[in-house]
């Protein structure tokens, strides 16, 4: 549930890449990192090991003044995807706002992906989250590998599934905008609803997208 | 471990951001970088670093940001401002690290935290689960024993089934052997009888009138006391016959061949035929003495009855060191049919008289007997519902009292 914090007039949004190790959920944020043209950007704190595999959690903070003056700051966080961080796991998705799930396109990696989904959804029961109505992207990553899924075949899997389904390339930085952008679209009715970013702030669903991955609004970096 | 971890979102402070820096070594740093004192304020112009007294007005400051928004102003009226931008660079990435490890520190006592619950309730769920076993084993053992128990007391039965089927086959057949020359030795019996009730009148047709020679050889074979002897003689043979074929009928009755299932019966017949079937060994070694009161009719195996009933007596009868008296009395008693069978035997010691029900337990000579047969009567009684006591005195007698209840 994001934060409203009346003082500093500032709405906090947790969005959260989730999914199996090595999938992609770091490189991910990366991307961002390169590609929005919020207003205002943070730098990307990560908290790996040595080998480069993130230990706690990836955070990068971007955010945006609405017409009301308000600040929206957006957390986008990723988890660790190793099976042994459950418990890190389970703290970083508690209070999301949304989910990115980043699944890795290899036809190995059939397993490891709907493992990794169904411990979403078990952590999201653990910490309170409706997943009925939790926004949800799914994303397939790393397109540009060979032996990897056929996009037909994902779409069919999927078919049934209620969530939006994105191709991306993270490591060449396809389709990550188009995730993140689908995220915020499922995420802005919530908080137009809770908040009322349309009537009181002057932010609907265009400005709202915009002001935060650049584009026709707000721009300097 | 009473950590209070506040979480790993919760919003930092100055202070916090720049914890992690000894203040001394970084103002000396700054000064050197800036040419010169510096002041460090909040976002919310509070004291936090360098010079103490505010700056004359006008000097330029340049903000260090974290998390989006500014959190410090960095005043230095000596330095330039490529110099400031530099400096307040530096600072925000300190801040930047000490973020980092906040945050690192605040996760791992999260994870901690929820690691060591998780171990805490799997301890909890493991030390339930091992009660579970603890009773589990102390009931198995309990179990066990009442296992050999009921098998124990399955074989008795088995064995005193067995026993019983065998003699009751016995006694069936023999029965049947014995019925039919009884019957026809009965039935010539009366008729002997019949026929030496025909001699007299032609007794004394001849004494008057036969020859002396006659009457000399009458008085001779002393015919007259043959004929006064016959008949008692054949009256006696007559109900020694009966009494064969009552006996036969007892025994019969008794080993309960042809009466398995449960009927309704006056337990005194059942007493008798008992009395009946024992009467030689009582007989030999005491007087039996019965007081049978009436009885309501009761619903009871009968011939499982009678096997106890013989067993208290036989008992009585080897308890007779010296010839004695057994007294079995019959009564009712508070809804309950009571029967009383006392002898004025040697008694039970009191030491051993916990002990006569147990299984195998006996005080008889190896082959005299098998120790069962107490168990297995008191196994009837209770079957029918009912209970056994015993009372017993060296050398006075003991008393067997069996109670069963009416409904």
């Amino acid at each position: 549930m994001a934060d409203l914090d009346e003082k500093k007039r500032t709405l906090t949004v947790k969005l959260v890449y989730y999914g199996p190790a090595m999938s992609g959920k770091t490189t991910n944020l990366m991307r961002l990192h390169d590609i929005l043209a919020a207003d205002l950007k943070g730098e990307i704190m990560t908290l790996e090991t040595q080998n480069d595999r993130t230990l706690f959690f990836d955070l990068l903070p971007v955010g945006f003044y609405m017409p009301s003056g308000w600040l929206v700051k957006f957390k986008l966080y990723t988890v660790p995807g190793q099976v042994v961080h459950d418990a890190t796991r389970k703290a970083v998705l508690s209070r999301a706002d949304g989910v990115v799930f980043v699944a890795d396109s290899q036809r190995s990696q059939g397993v490891n992906n709907s493992e990794s989904f169904q411990n979403l959804e078990d952590n999201a029961h653990r910490v309170g989250l409706d997943f009925d109505v939790l926004p949800l992207v799914v994303q397939f990553n790393k397109r540009d590998l060979p032996n990897i899924l056929f996009e037909a075949e994902v779409q069919d899997r999927w078919s049934a599934a209620p969530w939006p389904i994105v191709m991306a390339s993270a490591l060449l930085g396809t389709g990550v905008q188009e995730t993140f952008v689908q995220l915020l679209a499922a995420v802005y009715p919530v908080l137009d609803k809770n908040f009322s970013l349309h009537e009181t702030h002057g932010t609907d669903l265009p400005t709202f997208v915009s002001a935060v991955v650049g584009g026709s609004f707000g721009n300097s970096g | 471990m009473e950590i209070q971890a506040r979480g790993y979102e919760h919003a930092l402070s100055l202070r916090e951001l720049l914890s992690g820096i000894t203040p001394d070594k970084l103002s000396a740093a700054l000064v050197v970088l800036l040419n010169g004192s510096f002041r460090l304020l909040s976002a919310n112009g509070e004291w936090a670093m360098g010079a103490v007294l505010p700056f004359a007005a006008g000097g330029q400051r340049a903000a260090c940001n974290y998390d989006l928004e500014t959190v410090a102003y960095l005043e230095a009226p000596s330095a330039t401002e490529s110099q400031l931008r530099a400096a307040a660079g530096l600072l925000e990435l300190f801040m930047q690290s000490a973020a980092r490890y906040f945050m690192a520190s605040e996760m791992h006592i999260e994870v901690v935290k929820s690691d060591y619950e998780e171990l805490q309730r799997k301890h909890t769920l493991l030390l339930e689960s091992e009660s579970r076993y603890k009773v589990l084993v102390e009931n198995l053992e309990e179990h066990v024993k009442e296992q050999v128990k009921t098998i124990a007391s399955a074989q008795q039965q088995l064995y005193q089934a067995e026993k019983m089927a065998a003699v009751g086959q016995l006694a069936a057949g023999m029965a049947h052997e014995i019925n039919n020359p009884i019957g026809f030795i009965r039935s010539n019996l009366n008729t002997a009888l019949s026929y030496v009730q025909k001699f007299p009148p032609i007794a004394e047709l001849i004494k008057a009138q036969g020859s002396d020679q006659i009457t000399a050889a009458w008085q001779a074979a002393d015919l007259d006391f043959v004929l006064q002897d016959f008949v008692p003689m054949l009256q006696e043979s007559i109900s020694g016959a009966d009494r064969v074929a009552r006996i036969v009928a007892d025994l019969k009755g008794f080993s309960n061949v042809d009466q398995a299932e449960e009927q309704i019966v006056n337990l005194n017949d059942n007493i008798r035929a008992a009395c009946n079937v024992a009467a030689n060994q009582i007989n030999s070694r005491a007087e039996l003495k019965l007081t049978l009161d009436e009885l309501p009719p009761l619903r009871c195996n009968p011939g499982h009855l009678n096997q106890v009933f013989l067993n208290l007596l036989l008992n009585a009868v080897q308890s007779m060191q010296i010839r004695g008296e057994i007294h079995i009395h019959s009564s009712v008693e508070d809804q309950h049919i009571c029967i009383r069978i006392s002898d004025t035997g040697s008694g039970i010691p009191a030491t051993v008289l916990p002990r006569i029900f147990e299984p195998f337990f006996t005080t008889h000579d190896v082959g005299a007997g098998t120790g069962l047969g107490l168990t297995v009567s008191r196994n009837i009684i209770v079957a029918h519902g009912g209970r056994i006591a015993v009372a017993s005195e060296l050398g006075v007698g003991t008393t067997f009292t069996i109670y069963l209840p009416l409904v």
